[in-house]
């Protein structure tokens, strides 16, 4: 019964987390746009590239395999891992855009962000640090 | 596809990816042409002539792909893509070189080596990767020029909840020994293919479920065959006028993709395509079919029925196996005859 009790208090746990994993869209802190989930869409498809502002935007994303990703692409972009690659190889191979830089892990994506006024990325909410600026979660 | 940075200069950024395919195939049973002398084939695309016999081949429709692009800052940039196919005995050729200038946000300026957008599918004909088939539908792509030399100007704008694409290019193709002619049609004679003054356009409207794409070409055609000119009613060249139109819809886990076209040369070449697929989480099987129609008695009609299914079983790979069946209708402008054929492969970005 112990065992039974301390499994299913285990699996309340997982289950919690994977609830509340959350990905936090960040800009540098200098960054005064309004930036509303339609232009973030915009801006990780590749169709929109300034910022209103009029601010030329540096797209970062994190890899396939980084913790958040997966969310952030279904999430923001409504697409699949496979969805979201197939759209970018549809462009960039055909000379129509520039797929975001990749980086591979959340301390990469804060120092880049901090470090260029024109940047977008995401991290995993937990990783998010009071040098970059919070404009959407999902 | 990642974009690796390969060097950061003091001039350019310069980065590389690309695309490969490794497929196999073989026809499980077929007629042939025996008029022509042609074995059972399954012709599986038309403009690299990638065709499979009664024994397994990895040749005709494996790929490698590498694209090298660098960023010139101030919007400009030079892109080059090499692609080495096994149907070529592996031989790397430049199939896209151009230098491009972005104006500003909506107009974007291309001059060079580009692929001549007739169908949805062309400018992305090589990325198995990002499309639910093997290939795309054969009966479609039918075309014996498959690039253009010249230039494009690119828009692009979103609207309320549309997304706007369009182009306008111009340009010229002079194929020294054509592939599709010489070997297929014209029984291994080198034939020169000539498209010139081509002046063309598409558009693409699309919001999240619904894209439409439509596209009209003009050209003048000119040939030789084993050096000597070709005349068509007396004259040494003739106009064409390619028409197109594709309407895909995604209702979420199922999907339509349709195109069909129209080339009005001497007489009219009609092709249409339809297909259907379901999302399973990482599988997606569909069904497809398409069909290729000159509208003359005795004029070349073929169409293809397939099924098959794509395996997402990595973030950048895919598995896919399809089954083509194949009715060859024409005597007089047989291609390959009725075959049936499996086929599979792996493509990958990178």
């Amino acid at each position: 019964m112990k065992l039974f009790k301390k499994l299913f208090i285990a699996s309340v746990t997982v289950t919690t987390f994977s609830c509340f994993a959350e990905v936090s869209v960040i800009v540098n802190s200098s960054n005064g746009d309004t930036i509303n989930q339609k232009l973030i869409k915009q801006i990780y498809l590749g169709k929109a590239k300034s910022f209103p502002s009029g601010n030329k935007i540096t797209v970062l994303t994190l890899n396939d395999d980084a913790k958040g990703t997966d969310l952030f692409r279904q999430n923001a972009l409504n697409k699949s891992n496979s969805q979201y690659k197939s759209y970018w190889a549809k462009r960039a191979f055909t000379g129509k855009g520039t797929p975001p830089k990749e980086l591979s892990n959340a301390n990469e994506m804060i120092n880049a962000v901090k470090s260029d006024a024109g940047a977008i990325g995401f991290v995993d909410s937990s990783a998010v640090t009071g040098d970059v600026k919070v404009v959407a979660t999902f | 596809m990642s974009s690796m940075l390969a060097c950061t200069g003091a001039y350019a950024e310069v980065n590389l990816s690309g695309f490969a395919s490794i497929n196999a195939g073989k026809v499980l049973s077929g007629d042939g042409v025996p008029q022509f002398d042609v074995p059972p084939t399954f012709l599986a695309d038309y403009p690299i002539v990638s065709a499979y016999k009664e024994e397994w081949d990895f040749d005709p429709e494996s790929l490698f792909g590498v694209q090298i692009s660098a960023d010139l800052s101030h919007g400009i940039s030079a892109t080059a893509q090499v692609v080495a196919r096994g149907a070529n005995e592996w031989d790397p050729e430049f199939e896209w070189a151009y230098i491009s200038y972005e104006l500003n946000d909506e107009f974007t300026i291309q001059a060079g080596k580009k692929r001549l957008p007739l169908f949805y599918y062309s400018d992305f004909y090589d990325v198995g990767y990002a499309y639910v088939w093997m290939r795309a539908p054969a009966d479609n792509y039918t075309w014996q020029i498959f690039n253009y030399t010249g230039l494009n100007v690119l828009y692009s704008k979103d609207i309320g909840d549309w997304s706007v694409v369009a182009n306008l290019y111009t340009g010229k193709e002079d194929d020294k020994d054509n592939k599709l002619l010489g070997d297929f049609f014209f029984g291994g004679s080198e034939t020169r293919e000539i498209w010139k003054d081509i002046f063309g356009g598409v558009i693409n409207l699309s919001k999240d479920w619904f894209e439409a794409r439509f596209t009209i070409m003009e050209y003048t055609n000119e040939r030789y065959i084993d050096g000597e000119r070709v005349m068509w009613d007396g004259k040494d060249h003739r106009d064409g006028t390619f028409y197109g139109g594709a309407f895909n819809f995604d209702l979420g886990d199922w999907f339509v993709l349709t195109e069909m076209s129209r080339l009005d040369l001497d007489d009219n070449y009609d092709t249409r395509m339809v297909t259907f697929g379901y999302r399973l989480n990482e599988l997606t099987p569909f069904i497809a079919y398409s069909e290729f129609d000159q509208d003359e008695d005795g004029g070349e009609e073929h169409n293809t029925t397939s099924i098959g299914l794509r395996w997402d079983f990595h973030s950048s790979a895919v598995f896919k196996v399809q089954y083509d069946k194949i009715e060859d209708k024409s005597f007089d402008l047989a291609v390959a005859g009725d075959s049936r054929a499996l086929s599979f492969g792996v493509d990958v970005v990178f």
